[in-house]
């Protein structure tokens, strides 16, 4: 008896398994060609050279002392996106990586915090995650330093200087 | 006894044992290769005496910016050392952008230095107007002196070629160019060939006993070159050093903790008064000279000045003073070059 309902079950699963099988082959999106691959890349760096922008200060309203994320995080560096969710003593509570950014923007650069879904804030998350690829992702490790992938001499974002921050001869905006 | 205070025991052995070790620099995947620690008993006397750092203050334009009182308190930091240094020597980046109004603000606050200060510059001072106010506050970038037996030497470091004139850039969009870290435009600084004669000729009479103190933005070895983190031609100054019996370099720019030693020539880095950097993702021979993950709720950690004494057989113990507990115990009572 215990053997025929096992053999029951066996068959029974079977049968879902090889239906699924079927399924996947009829109804399954076919793999993206080359071409449309490219095009997802391409609109992934397109963002995270926004995003590297932004960290160099592209935005005046992140800063009202003229500090951008670049000044002391070069290449993303100690920027940690690996590491979040992680608790921060500032907040009292886990938090993104978002909110991270956002407390930056509002201490040391004295600026206007962005909407953590903003394209904005997701460009910087881009950068940031494109400079840590590879690296494991350990969430909550907070007590030592880590750094970005190696950047060769020479290689990175050519793209037109935006400065750190604002030029403050020119632009004071309103202190908070 | 801790394995920290075993690893500071060692190493304070290993730094201050004439010639017995060799050890491989290793920076950025590059192999600096084997070289002797040689750390010769320095014929030339020294009359023992202190010297401070203070560096890299990056001031910007509007009025009471955070970065100007942490200035001034390097600046009080330093006026209430005891016994008092003979005098500072400032490591570059006075200013951000460049700008007059910034270079004369960071004068002026160093003029409340009780003692002489002695200036290099940084390449924030520079390329706004290519160092012509920073030469009219300050005089030349390009100095040597003798002080109680020591022979004192200042160059500038943050020379690139010319990048702005076939891209047609204007003196803001080169200063500009110029602010970023990791810009791949500049390319790698240097002091240049000039300043190699000048520094062939400034030390060619000189006894190879003579203590040498070489004083540069950058470092002068291959620190991490993405970062400017190396002075491309420091392979020429450190052959040009090379006759003399033990020499100290100290730079800025780095901001943090940190040093190294190839052949004849220990370097030590200054922190910065205005913000820490992180540690770039390469090995150090030293990394245990390392200073603590700065925390950024507290603003003023990782930052500080430095004070160095030299004995007479020229030995010189480094403490680093920061503004906050920044220092690993390894680091806490300084040590020895």
């Amino acid at each position: 008896m215990k053997t025929r309902i096992a053999i029951r079950r066996a068959l029974g699963l079977g049968g879902i398994a090889a239906a699924t099988v079927v399924a996947s082959t009829v109804f399954a999106r076919p793999p993206f060609t080359e071409e449309e691959l490219a095009a997802q890349m391409d609109s992934l760096y397109e963002v995270i050279q926004v995003g590297y922008d932004l960290w160099h200060g592209s935005e005046p309203k992140m800063t009202s002392n003229g500090l951008a994320c670049a000044n002391c995080h070069p290449d993303t560096a100690a920027s940690n996106p690996q590491t979040f969710p992680k608790y921060m003593t500032m907040y009292g509570k886990v938090v993104p990586w978002q909110e991270m950014v956002n407390w930056c923007i509002e201490n040391p650069q004295l600026g206007e915090r962005f909407d953590p879904q903003s394209d904005e804030m997701t460009a910087m998350k881009a950068y940031a995650m494109y400079l840590h690829r590879g690296l494991p992702i350990e969430p909550g490790l907070a007590s030592e330093q880590t750094a970005a992938v190696p950047v060769a001499f020479g290689t990175g974002f050519k793209r037109e200087p935006t400065g750190l921050g604002v030029d403050t001869r020119e632009y004071v905006p309103e202190r908070r | 006894m801790s394995e920290v205070n075993q690893k500071r025991r060692d190493f304070l052995a290993f730094s201050g044992k004439a010639g017995v070790a060799t050890l491989v620099a290793q920076a950025a995947g590059i192999n600096l290769g084997i070289v002797d620690v040689v750390k010769a008993e320095a014929g030339g006397k020294v009359d023992p005496f202190r010297f401070a750092i203070i560096s890299d203050a990056h001031l910007y334009s509007m009025d009471d910016h955070k970065f100007d009182q942490q200035l001034i308190d390097a600046v009080n930091k330093v006026n209430n050392m005891n016994p008092m240094p003979d005098f500072v020597l400032f490591g570059g980046d006075v200013a951000q952008n460049g700008t007059e109004d910034q270079l004369v603000k960071g004068q002026k606050i160093l003029s409340e230095l009780k003692m002489p200060m002695k200036i290099i510059p940084g390449e924030h001072d520079w390329y706004l107007d290519m160092g012509e106010a920073w030469r009219g506050l300050f005089g030349d970038e390009t100095w040597s002196f003798d002080h109680k037996g020591v022979h004192f030497i200042g160059l500038n470091s943050i020379l690139v070629e010319d990048f702005w004139t076939p891209a047609g850039l204007s003196p803001k969009e080169r200063m500009t160019v110029m602010e970023m870290l990791e810009s791949p435009i500049p390319g790698p600084w240097g002091v240049h060939e000039k300043q190699l004669e000048w520094l062939a000729k400034d030390v060619k009479d000189l006894a190879p006993s003579t203590p040498i103190v070489i004083f540069t933005h950058s470092p002068l070895w291959d620190y991490y070159p993405r970062w400017n983190f190396q002075t491309s031609d420091a392979p020429e100054i450190r052959e040009i050093l090379s006759k003399f019996d033990n020499v100290m370099s100290y730079h800025g720019h780095v901001h943090q903790t940190l040093y190294n030693r190839i052949g004849n020539m220990s370097s030590v880095a200054a922190m910065s008064t205005s913000w820490p950097w992180p540690y770039p993702p390469v090995e150090l021979a030293y990394p245990e000279t390392r200073m603590n993950r700065a925390d950024p709720s507290i603003a003023t950690d990782g930052q500080g000045v430095q004070l160095i004494d030299l004995s007479e057989s020229f030995e010189g113990l480094v403490q680093y003073k920061p503004f906050e507990d920044s220092l690993t115990p390894f680091m806490q009572d300084g040590f020895k070059v």
